[in-house]
């Protein structure tokens, strides 16, 4: 889960590592998945989410599709 | 309700009343000191044995709440926050921390209020940079996120993914 200048810096770097290209999408949606995922963490009656909640977060913020899919 | 030693199914599997103490415990003490503490340390700050913290880390790593460094009691990640350094610096008004990706970076500054810094660098020329997020708001950030392992998959190798 790294950060990249662009999808042309993540391209480049698939091919240059041999690792298969996964899911880009903007650090604006990634900012928003973590403040969503890690606002509360601290909070003393926090649990941990489940799969269909964490399903239900990722549709929220946009990520969609069979690479989101946790079942 | 809460009985000590029970499960509660809103949880996760197999985590107690205790785990949770734990839990509350170990992060408070990671924030409050920038690194993070040891089985010691929570037996200490919670006045029980330290055998009973060792096995609520381990439930809470098979939850998938914590890592522990393998073959050991240590706590490697208390996600979003890493133990040991990352490429992924974070500043905040809270003090300074490792997250243990890009995730966990933005992860760490909304866990502490929602205002700071991550500093990264691009894997694929090096160029460093600094996302700042401003009341809650991420501030002119150029540039993506990308996740290598599809979702299904993260825990299979959480250190890689």
């Amino acid at each position: 889960m790294l950060a990249f200048r662009s999808e042309a810096h993540v391209d480049r770097w698939c091919e240059q590592t041999g690792l298969a290209r996964g899911a880009a999408f903007s650090l604006e949606t990634m900012w928003r998945l973590a403040d969503a995922w890690y606002r509360d963490r601290l909070s003393t009656d926090w649990r941990r989410r489940t799969p269909d909640e964490a399903q239900a977060l990722f549709t929220e913020v946009g990520l969609t599709g069979d690479f989101w899919r946790l079942t | 309700m809460k009985r000590n030693g029970t499960t509660r199914a809103s949880r996760g599997s197999g985590v107690t009343e205790l785990d949770d103490r734990v839990r509350v415990a170990l992060y408070e003490r990671f924030v409050e000191e920038g690194e993070a503490p040891s089985a010691d340390d929570v037996a200490s700050l919670l006045s029980v044995r330290v055998e009973d913290v060792t096995g609520a880390f381990r439930r809470l790593e098979e939850a998938h709440v914590i890592v522990l460094v393998p073959g050991t009691s240590d706590i490697w990640m208390a996600n979003p926050l890493s133990a040991v350094p990352t490429a992924f610096a974070v500043e905040t008004s809270r003090g300074t921390f490792w997250g243990n990706c890009i995730w966990d970076g933005l992860g760490t500054v909304a866990m502490l209020g929602g205002n700071g810094t991550v500093t990264t660098h691009c894997p694929d020329c090096e160029e460093p940079t600094t996302l700042r997020v401003d009341g809650g708001r991420l501030i002119d950030a150029d540039g993506v996120a990308h996740f290598a392992v599809p979702a299904r998959r993260w825990w299979d190798d959480i250190g890689f993914t």
